[in-house]
């Protein structure tokens, strides 16, 4: 008998009943596409990290050489560029290394010295002073014919444009998804006004604003908008948990460990409210606007 | 006053209703009589004509304003328009609640007005389960509960007995004698030789009065209406 003020004076719709089942399932997919972007995003950042400041130096074997005479340049193009100004440390990998960046395409039984493997030197740069690309190029070929530098330029550039690519898609799937939750509440509430056209005369008759009567479709909209996220956002958090775990039983070299951070976790758990926030305001106009045309 | 593009229903309607005065609106079925109310009651527009309520001009009154009008005028609808899912209580306390009065004077005031319309017992029922009267009473509660200056009943005795009527006009009566301006639409001739008030009578969409000799023609009413051509 005794209700707050502005509370619901329509009954209750069977039809709405399935309306946060919906917004449920935008959000989850939301929630994926979201959390995809932001891990994209990260993983991109941490390559980029790991590789900007530093090239390989390839130095290729040459026919009928022995492994003495191959260790031998090795050794002093590592100790050339150790010298070289602008290089903060050069390294040659050891062969266990490299045997382990091949495993994934040559499995982890391979002989490996048995195959004519170039070896490769890593080097880092003093990032306040790198060296010239081209003058290291010439400086190493004029050292040893046989190298080949690698600055991971072409590669991290077409990496950086697929994640861009797969980052953009992500967050338009977001957006179509946000444009569909406006749609559903559009619809949602005409069907609302058009079951309870009754309530909605008499309200206006005796003297309800326009937004009083708003009022009545928004906090249903809401508390269906805001049921529907949270149900949608558990579901994501689920399958991103299994996902996440999944993933931490792949043992492989290919990707560096990525995982969702705090702040991520903080966008995602925002994403409920976004859909309560749209849910309110697209009802709110939806009831205005076309109360605006009664008398 | 027409709908569409249908004839017009209501052609010569001139008249004014003096503050606190009681009036009778008769005519047969489909003279006019609900349309005349409606547009008194702001639920329509005039095509054509003047309309001018508690002072103001309803052709121009910015749409804003129109909620703080229909708040002063109080309507008995002919099919009463309760809202079934609520009950007897929150039906009555519509008015109060949409103006945005606190709920602890929205209870008083509503459970003051159930017992005095005998409605006490039946205060959390809901209208389908009231019976025909019982219902009218709720409908004329809601519409006197935010104590308007305009009091507009659609055949109030319609679905109730002679003397259920009667006793529905005494308190219209009690209601007009505080102040309130009354215009009833009846069928029942019993009701207007009974109860000595003027006529308002329409007819093909035209508007006669019979003034009883008592009462004189006010010039400022809280509401006139001129059947003429806006300039």
């Amino acid at each position: 008998m005794i209700r707050r003020h502005g509370d619901l004076l329509l009954s209750r719709e069977p039809s709405a009943r399935l309306v946060p089942w919906i917004i449920a399932l935008m959000t989850y997919v939301a929630c994926l596409m979201l959390a995809g972007s932001l891990l994209l995003a990260e993983l991109l950042d941490r390559w980029t990290d790991d590789l900007t400041g530093t090239v390989t130096v390839q130095v290729m074997p040459v026919e009928g050489e022995s492994v003495e005479v191959m260790t031998d340049r090795v050794d002093k193009l590592v100790t050339l560029l150790q010298r070289t100004h602008g290089v903060a440390a050069a390294r040659a990998l050891p062969s266990a290394e490299i045997a382990a960046l091949l495993e994934p395409w040559l499995g982890g039984g391979a002989r490996l010295d048995e195959l004519p493997l170039p070896r490769l030197i890593d080097v880092t740069f003093d990032e306040t002073s790198p060296p010239s690309m081209a003058a290291l190029r010439t400086m190493l070929s004029n050292a040893d014919p046989a190298t080949v530098l690698d600055d991971h330029g072409v590669w991290q550039d077409q990496l950086a444009g697929l994640i861009g690519a797969l980052g953009a898609v992500a967050s338009f799937i977001v957006a179509l998804v946000g444009v569909a939750t406006v749609g559903i509440v559009i619809f949602a509430t005409r069907s609302g006004m058009a079951a309870h056209q009754e309530v909605i005369e008499v309200l206006h008759l005796i003297g309800a604003r326009d937004v009083f009567i708003a009022r009545q479709f928004q906090n249903l909209a809401l508390s269906q908008g805001l049921r529907g996220g949270l149900i949608g956002i558990v579901l994501g958090a689920a399958t991103l948990w299994a996902l996440s775990r999944a993933a931490a039983h792949l043992d492989t070299s290919m990707l560096p460990p990525v995982s969702l951070a705090t702040w991520h976790w903080a966008v995602l758990a925002g994403l409920p409210l976004a859909t309560a926030v749209i849910a309110n305001w697209t009802a709110k106009h939806t009831v205005v606007r076309s109360l605006r045309k009664l008398v | 006053m027409r709908y569409g593009t249908g004839p017009e229903v209501l052609r010569e309607v001139t008249f004014s209703l003096a503050p606190g005065s009681f009036h009778f609106l008769t005519g047969r079925s489909g003279a006019g009589k609900s349309s005349l109310l409606k547009l008194m009651y702001l639920a329509h527009r005039p095509s054509r004509g003047l309309i001018t309520l508690f002072d103001e001009d309803i052709a121009t009154v910015p749409h804003n304003r129109l909620p703080m009008l229909r708040r002063r005028i109080g309507v008995v609808f002919q099919e009463f328009r309760l809202l079934n899912h609520l009950s007897a209580f929150d039906n009555v306390a519509l008015p109060l609640r949409v103006a945005g009065v606190r709920d602890s004077t929205v209870r008083k005031h509503v459970k003051e007005l159930l017992q005095w319309t005998g409605l006490a017992d039946h205060m959390n029922a809901r209208p389908p389960t009231l019976s025909g009267g019982q219902q009218q009473r709720v409908a004329i509660a809601r519409a006197i509960i935010a104590k308007p200056n305009l009091l507009l009943a659609d055949e109030p005795t319609g679905n109730v007995d002679e003397a259920m009527g009667v006793r529905l006009l005494y308190l219209f009566e009690e209601l007009n004698r505080m102040g309130t301006t009354i215009v009833i639409a009846t069928h029942s001739e019993a009701l207007i030789s009974r109860f000595h008030h003027p006529v308002l009578h329409l007819e093909g969409g035209v508007l006669t009065t019979t003034m009883p000799p008592a009462d004189g023609g006010a010039a400022s009413g809280p509401f006139r209406s001129t059947g003429e051509h806006r300039p």
